[in-house]
Formats: structure tokens, sequence, C-alpha cells
């Protein structure tokens, strides 16, 4: 459903992704991790066809993002880390408008966007101006209006930032729940118990390289460490990677 | 299209949603008192206007030259203008806003995105040139009793005059972003700045305005009259326009007609350029601007050690102001814009044909500089609404940081104050000075210019940072954005009538003193009275300026919660 292959961005001389290859299946919850700066975020930012790869394509649902951007962004539901919002727009005006760029006919659009905005706690506030949102609550309409379009793809950067724990809870099971419908979910996080707990498998990138990617338990055996916590992977990972620049 | 006009809806919307948004209810009488100003300021642009066309008017000869050539004036100044304000408005709509990253993750073709983006760019930057330049063109109207045709066919080419200029400014801005790598985007900046000048200089250039004022440098009249006629370029669309008005106005339809068709068939010409190529670079173009922005400069100009007489926080928070004003490179084009204009204002001086009027010499050069002296602070208000006004509201979402600081309000404003008072100070001396030696005043008027700027300048500087921080706005993007505010206005008012005050006072015991020192008589007892009593009011009037607005933002300021 995602494909990566030899995914490379240079800043100048700097290489923030490099040579980065992956594939995501359809239905399966991957997790993105790594050191700040590690070249998530400019990761993400290629595959939602916000930045152009100086080398590499990404395929979203077996679209060349470059050949056909519209079609594979289509696909996607983008959920950015520090999102901007229409703050003079109401939630519900919002909505409408991305729902019209995602072509979300007007009778689906009535059918389902006062229960997106109830899924996320926002019914109450839909017609209230964004400008009077909390942080989580901008958080939470970025989400609905992201899943308004029933996307075959859903990437997020950092999720759960300015979410309250009952909203983190939630998030967490709506993501298996796309999942189990199919639908696959690309998440990078710092936060490793979300990635523990929700993902099927888990890539670790450290100074632009995919250095390790699987599950926990297979992370666990490559980063030689008998504990359960990812913490000590991730760390025991991308320490090493100064001794080693292959992917495990 | 329906794409296209879905992603206008975010500018739309919001016009509705006016009632929702909670300060809707400052924000109405605010309206109302910038509109009344507005509407005022236009119907005095067009009285003037209209007076002045009436004068020419009556001029035999050559009364309709004179009224022909301050059109083209006008045209050439509108056009350069337009171009100016879209260079800094495009690259802001195309590159910068803080929404793009939202809407390109859409499934929306990059040259829709371009498309809504460069229209809304054409509109912000286009609206008050266009609105501005309505009432003196409506009084080229009624001056020369013209039909409807006139005024339809003038709203037409001023359009094609914004698009065009516009489309220009987009390709320009549009190309740089390509060449020049977008992680430098402050040297884009500055090419703009340097551009920016370039057009404007050769805008007044090219108008050849002295030719007005100077027919003796010619030979003959006929000379002159025909250098008057003298079309400015026939490459400048502003050219089009104005030959499309002028036929207008002189009732020949046809050729009216056929360049305003020339404009429109350009317009549409430049436009359809500028959207093939934004369909193939302006998704490039934006996605280096994401790059992280290199350093132009990578040497610490400002070492840390230099102040380090001062307490630690008003240390930290003076080495941080003026290195984040150096750094700030939206300070950048207006910087290069302000010395344009310094430039232009010291020129001015300096082609001043004196010698030529029937007043003595020596009194009119002191009356203008005296007259001068007032000019001066009004150019030093505008740079102070730009670069002091928004200091406070430039803190934007850091503004935390100073609350939370061990650093009361008070100091905080002082920092600011002062960081803006001392280059204010010297480029307003040096304004004063320049202007004075090129008209070789007395010493008697350049000692009391130089003294009376001395004393005003702080009180205009702490109008702008007490006012400023009295209703700062936080939330603005751009510098430019909280001058526009009702604070901006309620500064520019203070500081119109508070210079205003300033020469009332000084204008009669500076009459005084001058006629006695030139005609070498003895001043009474009591005119020293009212002089001593007139300057000492000055100094009160400087004192008051400078605290009473500086307390009144301390107070705004310290009340606002974040």
């Amino acid at each position: 459903m995602i494909e990566l292959k030899d995914l490379t961005k240079k800043y100048g001389d700097f290489e923030a992704v490099n040579d980065l290859n992956l594939c995501v299946k359809k239905g399966e919850v991957f997790g993105f991790i790594g050191p700040n700066g590690a070249g998530k975020t400019t990761t993400i930012k290629m595959m939602g066809g916000i930045l152009e790869p100086t080398k590499g394509t990404v395929f979203i649902a077996g679209i060349n993002m470059q050949d056909a951007p519209e079609k594979a962004k289509s696909k996607i539901g983008f959920i950015p880390d520090r999102p901007y919002l229409y703050e003079k727009l109401s939630g519900m005006e919002f909505l409408k408008f991305t729902a019209d760029l995602y072509g979300v006919s007007e009778d689906a659009f009535q059918a389902t966007a006062y229960e997106i905005l109830k899924d996320f706690s926002l019914a109450d506030w839909g017609d209230e101006l964004i400008e009077s949102y909390s942080h989580g609550m901008k958080q939470r309409l970025i989400m609905s209006a992201a899943l308004l379009h029933d996307p075959e793809v859903i990437i997020v950067d950092e999720p759960m930032v300015g979410l309250d724990p009952a909203a983190i809870i939630m998030v967490k099971a709506l993501f298996r729940k796309l999942a189990g419908k199919g639908v696959t979910v690309f998440m990078s996080t710092h936060t490793l118990k979300v990635a523990q707990d929700t993902c099927d498998r888990i890539g670790v990138i450290n100074k632009g390289r995919l250095i390790a990617i699987g599950t926990t338990e297979e992370l666990q055996r490559a980063a030689n460490v008998s504990e359960t916590d990812l913490e000590q992977v991730f760390l025991n990972l991308t320490n090493n990677n100064e001794r080693s620049s292959d992917p495990i | 299209m329906n794409e296209v006009l879905t992603l206008f809806k975010p500018r739309i919307w919001p016009l509705k949603n006016r009632g929702l948004s909670k300060a809707n209810g400052k924000g109405g009488a605010r309206l109302i008192l910038l509109g009344t100003f507005g509407l005022l300021f236009w119907c005095g642009i067009f009285a003037v206007s209209w007076r002045v066309l009436i004068y020419f008017k009556g001029i035999e000869d050559i009364g309709d030259i004179l009224g022909y050539k301050l059109l083209s004036m006008m045209l050439v100044v509108s056009f350069a203008l337009l171009l100016f304000s879209n260079i800094l408005t495009s690259l802001s709509k195309l590159y910068l806003s803080r929404d793009l990253l939202l809407v390109h993750s859409l499934p929306v073709s990059s040259y829709k995105i371009f498309i809504t983006r460069w229209v809304d760019s054409t509109i912000d930057s286009a609206w008050m040139v266009i609105i501005y330049t309505m009432p003196v063109l409506i009084s080229y109207g009624i001056v020369y009793k013209t039909g409807i045709f006139y005024y339809i066919n003038t709203l037409i080419a001023m359009l094609c005059l914004a698009a065009i200029a516009s489309a220009i400014s987009t390709l320009l801005v549009m190309t740089a972003v390509i060449f020049i790598p977008a992680s430098r985007m402050k040297s884009v900046f500055i090419l703009m700045g340097i551009l920016s000048f370039v057009v404007i200089y050769l805008a007044i250039r090219l108008s050849q305005p002295e030719l007005l004022v100077d027919p003796e440098i010619f030979d003959t009249v006929m000379v002159y009259i025909t250098s008057l006629q003298t079309p400015s370029s026939p490459f400048l669309p502003s050219s089009w326009i104005y030959d499309s008005i002028r036929s207008a106005l002189a009732g020949a339809t046809s050729n009216s007609l056929f360049f305003t068709a020339l404009s429109l068939s350009f317009a549409g010409m430049i436009a359809f350029v500028l959207i093939l190529l934004a369909d193939a670079i302006y998704f490039k173009g934006f996605s280096k601007t994401q790059n992280a922005p290199a350093r132009l400069f990578k040497s610490n100009v400002i070492g840390d050690r230099l102040f380090n007489f001062l307490p630690g926080p008003v240390r930290s928070f003076t080495v941080k102001e003026i290195k984040t004003f150096l750094r700030d490179q939206t300070q950048w084009t207006q910087i290069f814009l302000i010395a344009a204009l310094v430039v232009i204002y010291v020129y001015n001086f300096k082609v001043l044909p004196l010698e030529k009027s029937p007043i003595k010499t020596v009194y009119l050069q002191n009356l203008f500089s005296f007259l001068n002296m007032g000019l001066a602070l009004f150019v030093l208000t505008a740079i102070t609404a730009r670069f002091a006004y928004p200091a406070v509201s430039l803190e934007r979402e850091a503004f935390w940081l100073v609350k939370t600081s061990p650093l009361s309000i008070r100091t905080f404003l002082w920092i600011k104050f002062f960081i803006y008072y001392l280059p204010l100070l010297i480029l307003t001396e040096v304004l004063i000075a320049a202007t004075n030696i090129l008209l070789q005043v007395t010493p008697f008027m350049m000692i009391l210019s130089t003294l009376t700027v001395f004393f005003v300048v702080p009180g205009i500087v702490a109008l702008g940072i007490g006012l400023g921080a009295a209703y700062p706005d936080f939330k603005a993007e751009n510098p430019t954005q909280t001058i526009t505010s009702f604070g901006g206005l309620v500064f520019m008012i203070a500081c119109a009538g508070y210079i205003g005050l300033v020469v009332l006072i000084e204008a009669g015991p500076v009459y005084n003193l001058f006629m006695a020192g030139i005609r070498n008589k003895f001043i009474s007892l009591s005119a020293w009275i009212w002089i001593i009593g007139s300057f000492g009011l000055v100094l009160v009037l400087s004192l008051l300026a400078i605290f009473l607005p500086m307390r009144f933002g301390r107070r705004r300021l310290s009340q606002l919660l974040i």
C-alpha cells in the first residue's frame, strides 16, 4: 500500500533522508521512530507530496506520487505534527472545505461530518470558530478532517501531541480499528509506548537511514535487549548506528 | 474550476463569520473608524486633484499637457508601487504562508493552488492602489467632462495594470526562488529589496518630475512643451494605460479601446504564461522553500561581550533583540525601501529651484528648513511605524518568555525603546543636517532644527513602543499587519498631533528670532518670555510624549493574559 524506493532528500550538502526503502502492507499500522532530526518529518512530507524528493519514488496505493500527485494524495489522510488551521473558520466549515477538495459528495458529508466530530468529542464545538479551540481540539479536528474521505492510507506525524489521556486511548483504538478495515497507517512518533501498543511493525530511522525494521520482538532481538521496554531497544539501536549503517 | 473556487473559501467564509468572533464588538467600531478615515483621505485626494486639474485647465496652451504629464507620472508611480507591493505579497502568499503545508497536502494540482494564491496576492497588493488612484482619475473625468465610457474604460484599464504588475512580479518571484536556493530565502528578500529600489528609482526618473518646475533650461517654450509631451516609454504597460485613459479623456474612443485591448491581451497572455510556468516550477520552488534556512552572514556581528556592562536579563534581551532584528529577513526589504526614500527625499532638496523664486532666497531657504523639520519628523513617524511600533508584537508566541522572565514589563519596554531610539535619532539628525546643508540655511536654523528633532525623536519612538505594547498583535504574520490595526491608527494620529503641535508652538518664536537676526533688531522682554515659554512648552510636551505612552503601554501589557 505504501512503498518507498531509494527515497533520498538532500538539503544542500546535508542528507536528511538517505536511500530509504520501505514497504507497508494494506491494513498494517507502521510506526516510524527515531531521534530528533533523524529524518522522520522529511520522510512524511515526501510521502504526503509536500516535499519533492531529491531522488527515489513514493508509491501510495500503487500510485507514483511524482507522476500523479493529486491521485495519490486523494488516497491519503494526512495529519501533520503542527497543523495549520484557518482560525476564522468554524470546525464544521473546515471539514466542509477539506471534504470539497477531496471530492466528498454533499450527501456523504452530511452523513459523516457530524458523526466524525462526535467520535472526536467535538460535536458541540462544530459551529465555533477554530480560534477558540485548544491545541488538543485542533489536533482532533485535523484528524476528523483526515478521515472524512475514507482514506486508504493515513500518514500521521506525532499523533498524540497535545491530546489528553482519553483522546490518546481513543486514537490508538481508532488506528487499530481502521487497520482492521484495511486502512494502512504510517505513524511517526516519539512516544515509544504508543508505537509499542499500536504498531504491527516499527522502523527506526537515524541520520536519514533506516537502521532497523520489524516487530517489537524482532527489534529487541536485533538490539540484544531482553526487556519488553522499547526505550532500551531504541537507545541501543540508535547508539549502535555509529558502528553500522546497514539496515538490520 | 471547482477546486479553485473551494480554495478561495477560507478567504471568503471568515467574512460571514465576523459575528462569531470574540473581538467582534471592538472590531466593528474600529472598522467604522478606519473606514471613516479612509473615506476622508479618499475625499481629500479627490478635492486636491480636482483643484489642481481645474488650475491646469486654466493655463493656456500647456494646461492640458501638464494635466496629461501628471496623469503619466501617477500611472508610472502606481505601476511601480504595484510591482513592489506584489513582489512582497506573492512571495509571502506563494511560499511562506502558514497554511501552505495543509493546502499542498490536499489532492489539488499545484497550478490550481497557484491560481488561487496569485489572485489572492493580486487583490491584496492592488486594492489600495486602485482605490486611491480612483479619486484622481474620477476628477480627470469631471474636469475633462467625459462620458460614461471614460469611467468604465478607466476601471478596466486600471484592473489590467494591477493584473500585469502582479503577473510580472510573480514571474520574478517564481524564477528567483528556483534559481536562488530557497534555503537562502533571506538572499531572495535582499534581491527583491534591491529590485524594488531600482524599480522605484527608475519609475521616478522615467517620469522626469523636475521638468515640470524648470522650463528655463529649455531654449524655447516649444522645446519645453515637446519635452512634456514625450511619452515615458512605449514598452511600459503603464504607458498603454496612460494612452488608453488619455484617449478616452480626449474623446478618441477607438484609440482608447485599442490601448485597453492591448493591455487586456497582454494581461491575458502574461497570465497564461504565468500559469504554464507555475505548473512547471511552482511546486519545485515551494518544496525548496521548506529546506532549513541557511544563514547568510555566519559571523557573529553583535558580540555578546559588547553588552557585558548591562545586568543579566537586560543584556540577554538586548542581545536577542538586536540579533533577531538583524536576522529577520522581513526587515531587509523595508530597510532598502527606506534607504531609497531617504535618498530621493534628500535629492529633492538638492534640485529645488529656490533661486528662481520671486521670494527672497534666504527667507525661503530657512522657511523650507523649518517646514522640513516637520516633514522629516513625519518620515520618522513612518519609519517608527514600520520598525518600533511592531517591536512588541514581534515577540509573537515567545511573549510568554517575557512574562515569565525576571524582567519587569517596564524594563522590557525601555530596552525596546533604546534599541530603536538610537538608530532613529541618528537617521533623523542626518536627514535634517543633510537637507539643511543642501538648503544652505543659517546656523541658527541648523541648531534649532537639530535640537528640536533631538527632543521630539524620543517622544515619537516612545509613542511607537508604548502604543505598540498597548495594542499588541501576537498573531500577526508580518510587521506591516500590525500597523494597519486600530493601535497603528492611534499611533499615527498621536504622532501627527504631536508633530503639528511642536511646529505650531515653535513657528511664532522662530519667526521672531529669525527676522530679528536678519534685520539686526533687538527682541523685547515680552517676546523673550514668549520664546522661552514656547520652547519650554515643547520640552514639556516631549517629556509627556515619552512617559505617558510608555506608562500606558506598560499598564495594558501587564494586564494582558496570554
